[in-house]
């Protein structure tokens, strides 16, 4: 009986997570270039190189003594975002939105003290949200206004669009939309969930939502498929290079679109999650499996990649 | 990819059934060790009386031999003087000294332990002189019984002599009849040995002790014979073969007296034999202890006592280690940190398990509240760690005191949980319950507890800890099953519920 449900899950060419980290991640991922993606200042530098945008770095704190400065430092600032060098799924980040005379007002509406801010500094630079717990580094960068597009399935937060990457080729991607649950966060295991999207169009398709799937936004009611993603040869574009950017064949890249400045990399991701599967209704090991059996030429520009892409997957 | 890692486990698994087979085949291991080795209680007891002048009194004794091992050897001389003497025919004991009127009792007591002689083979012995007590005409009339038997193959002959003499029945031949008389005048096996001789047969008598339960007053003497790979134990007539060697214990050969005196008189004599349970771990120790193989020499009962007891532990670890990488990577399902789990079981053994988990449980859950409301004062990651290390400190102190006022020893043994594991758990627990709720949590402090719990029993198991502990090489299946798992790319359990959407085909 298990060995039928395990081959069913095989047929569905689903991506199993041993599969994922022996075969892909550990495979080919080398260690050595982890700290690329791992740390976001060596990213955004990374993507600098590339033209890709990213979000506006002011400060990068490295040590407390440094801190002292933090008053002068936010001096004329008046949105931005507080986030660990080396954090991982979410965790330690702060949205200020708006500031006074004395207090900073997070994204959620909660005021909060410069010492606060120190103090949660302070903790990402011990090492609290890093990955090993090691000490970290605090990034101060600007806040991202999301595009209006995902705003009636959007519980506050930012959007963002994950499209998973392999050997430079955009394999599988899907939007996430931040929820109540969430805390407002685009992270699918805090309760965000996922709408896959059509390499082909960028429309979105069904959604995931804690492992279930589901057809709408659950607080705010709206339908999730069927929406446009804007910019999203410019975001295939953006993804298509994270492999020649980081020498990681198997990479997730987060992207977010600000409504200005159109889409933004957010960060990369080493390990990707497998719940996209999910919210695309269908493997990724079966498109990861094509991709290793397409022709050699598709891979020397990211733009036959991405045509590749466009007509197979 | 795949092919390097299994070839790797494969010869791993080689190499522990070749150690596995040698040692069992080969050295005579166990291949159960569970499976107690027979042991007896050998005794002799007999009453020395000297004539006026100093007695001696000899008395051939057990001698080690493989497959057989003595230990506890006692000697009970009273007022003789007790010495310990090896011949080539055997070992002796021997009492001397002037006795009073009533005598002095000799004794001497050994424990026996028998197991499987291994393959270890005698050389071919040498052919023997013909028995003391024949003249030419009797060994004459040998040569002339035996003149065809001799040209047979040499394993042959002894079944031959048998037969002979069996079918000789009630009409035997007159050399036949000249050895029988001579033999029950004797009353000494005369008639097989010099028939083995005339044959050119190796062959010797053995007076010994059979070992069965019960009390025997005059030792018994039985033929071997050499077939040209081993010898073949006769019964003195050459009715019978005696199968089984290892209920017979040899105690002189050649015909040398099992019990001698002179200057003295001897009574009372009995050899009194007792089926004895011996510990399995004496019993494997004794055996190891004595051989000199190579796998032997560096076996772990070499090493002094207080160190074996912590590898008979320390060896189960592994398995506990394998526990959890099934746990996590085939079924999927979450435990608090790799190695807390097996931490936390080794602790066990002192507290017990259900004070240990009810312990471990009671001070994590203090931990977590402690953790909640230090999270509010917003320490910093070495400090806070700190603050929660003295307090699970703080715990086990009371734990201790309470378990005193209250005469739990378990209770007091709380300080050998280990304690910064357990700050650790605090924190990785508060972080599960702040990032995935207290449903994922419970789930893996469940998971945590189940694997602590049966690697528990697995270090408890006395049957295992004394299998690895006789072959360690078990060590390297149990490494080779990591590397297994650790190459198991295959779906786990828990992506079954995962991926349920798609196993439905919509």
């Amino acid at each position: 009986m298990i060995g039928k449900a395990f081959q069913q899950l095989r047929d569905a060419g689903v991506l199993g997570i041993n599969n994922r980290n022996a075969e892909y991640i550990m495979r080919c991922n080398p260690r050595s270039r982890y700290p690329l993606v791992d740390n976001k200042v060596l990213t955004k530098e990374l993507a600098r190189q590339y033209g890709i945008p990213t979000p506006v770095l002011f400060h990068v704190i490295k040590n407390h003594g440094s801190m002292k400065n933090l008053k002068t430092m936010l001096e004329g600032i008046k949105e931005f975002v507080v986030k660990p060098a080396s954090g991982s799924g979410g965790s330690g980040i702060i949205l200020i939105t708006e500031r006074t005379e004395k207090v900073f007002l997070t994204q959620s509406g909660k005021a909060v003290a410069l010492e606060y801010l120190g103090y949660h500094i302070s903790d990402i630079l011990s090492g609290i949200f890093s990955l090993q717990g090691q000490e970290d580094h605090a990034i101060i960068e600007s806040l991202i206004h999301p595009d209006q597009v995902f705003s009636a399935v959007t519980y506050q937060g930012v959007p963002d669009v994950r499209i998973i990457v392999y050997r430079g080729v955009p394999v599988m991607a899907m939007v996430r939309l931040p929820t109540k649950d969430s805390d407002g966060k685009a992270n699918l295991h805090r309760g965000a969930i996922g709408a896959g999207i059509k390499l082909v169009t960028g429309h979105t398709i069904t959604a995931v939502h804690k492992s279930q799937i589901v057809t709408h936004h659950p607080d705010t009611g709206n339908p999730v498929s069927g929406l446009k993603v804007p910019h999203w040869d410019t975001m295939l574009s953006i993804a298509a290079l994270a492999t020649d950017m980081t020498d990681l064949c198997y990479v997730g890249v987060d992207i977010v679109i600000d409504r200005d400045r159109g889409p933004v990399l957010l960060e990369l991701n080493a390990r990707p999650g497998l719940a996209i599967q999910m919210a695309n209704k269908g493997g990724l090991l079966k498109r990861l499996e094509s991709v290793d059996a397409a022709p050699a030429e598709i891979f020397t520009t990211p733009e036959k990649r991405i045509a590749w892409a466009k007509e197979n997957l | 990819m795949k092919r390097p890692a299994l070839l790797l486990a494969f010869s791993l698994f080689i190499i522990t059934a070749v150690l596995l087979l040698y040692r069992i085949f080969g050295l005579g291991y166990p291949a159960l060790p569970v499976t107690t080795g027979k042991a007896f209680h050998f005794k002799f007891d007999g009453h020395v009386k000297s004539d006026g002048g100093s007695a001696t009194l000899s008395i051939a004794l057990p001698s080690e031999r493989a497959g057989l091992i003595i230990s506890e050897e006692n000697f009970g001389s009273g007022s003789l003087s007790f010495n310990l003497f090896r011949k080539e025919s055997g070992r002796y004991g021997v009492w001397t000294g002037q006795t009073d009127r009533d005598g002095e009792i000799a004794s001497y007591r050994a424990t026996i332990l028998l197991r499987s002689p291994g393959t270890a083979k005698p050389g071919p012995p040498a052919l023997n002189k013909y028995p003391p007590l024949t003249g030419k005409d009797e060994q004459a009339a040998a040569e002339k019984i035996t003149e065809k038997i001799k040209h047979l193959p040499l394993p042959e002959r002894i079944g031959a002599i048998l037969e002979l003499i069996r079918d000789a029945g009630e009409r035997p031949s007159p050399e036949l009849m000249l050895l029988k008389r001579m033999e029950e005048s004797y009353d000494r096996p005369i008639l097989l040995p010099t028939l083995f001789r005339a044959a050119l047969v190796p062959a010797r008598v053995v007076d010994g002790i059979r070992l069965a339960e019960g009390i025997v007053t005059k030792p018994l003497a039985w033929i071997e014979a050499w077939n040209g790979q081993a010898w073949e134990s006769l019964s003195a007539d050459g009715k019978e073969t005696l199968k089984d060697q290892s209920t017979l214990l040899p105690l002189t050969y050649d015909g040398a007296p099992v019990v001698h005196v002179s200057g003295g008189g001897i009574s009372d004599i009995r050899w009194d034999i007792n089926r004895q349970v011996v510990g399995q771990w004496r019993y494997n120790y004794e055996h190891i202890s004595r051989s000199e193989r190579f796998l032997d020499r560096w076996s772990l009962f070499r090493l002094p006592t207080e160190f074996q007891q912590t590898f008979r532990i320390l060896l189960l670890v592994p398995i506990g280690a394998l526990l959890i990488c099934i746990l996590r990577n085939i079924i999927g399902f979450p435990t608090f940190g790799i190695f807390m789990p097996v931490l936390m079981a080794l602790s066990f053994r002192n507290t017990g398990l259900v004070y240990g988990l009810s312990i471990f449980a009671g001070v994590i859950l203090t931990g977590y509240v402690a953790r909640r409301f230090l999270d509010r004062l917003r320490l910093l990651l070495v400090p806070r760690m700190s603050v929660l290390l003295t307090l699970v400190i703080v715990s086990f102190t009371l734990l201790a005191l309470f378990g005193n006022k209250f005469g739990l020893r378990q209770v007091m043994a709380v300080g050998l949980l280990p304690f910064v594991i357990l700050v650790m758990t605090i924190e990785r627990f508060f972080v599960v319950v702040e990032e995935h709720g207290i449903r994922t949590a419970l789930q893996t402090s469940a998971g945590s507890a189940a694997v602590a719990f049966i690697t528990y029993l697995i270090i408890s198991s006395e049957t295992l800890q004394l299998t690895f502990f006789i072959y360690p090489e078990l060590l390297l299946a149990v490494g080779a099953l990591q590397i297994l798992v650790g190459r198991y790319t295959g779906y786990r359990l828990s992506e079954l519920s995962r991926f349920r959407e798609f196993r439905s085909p919509s």
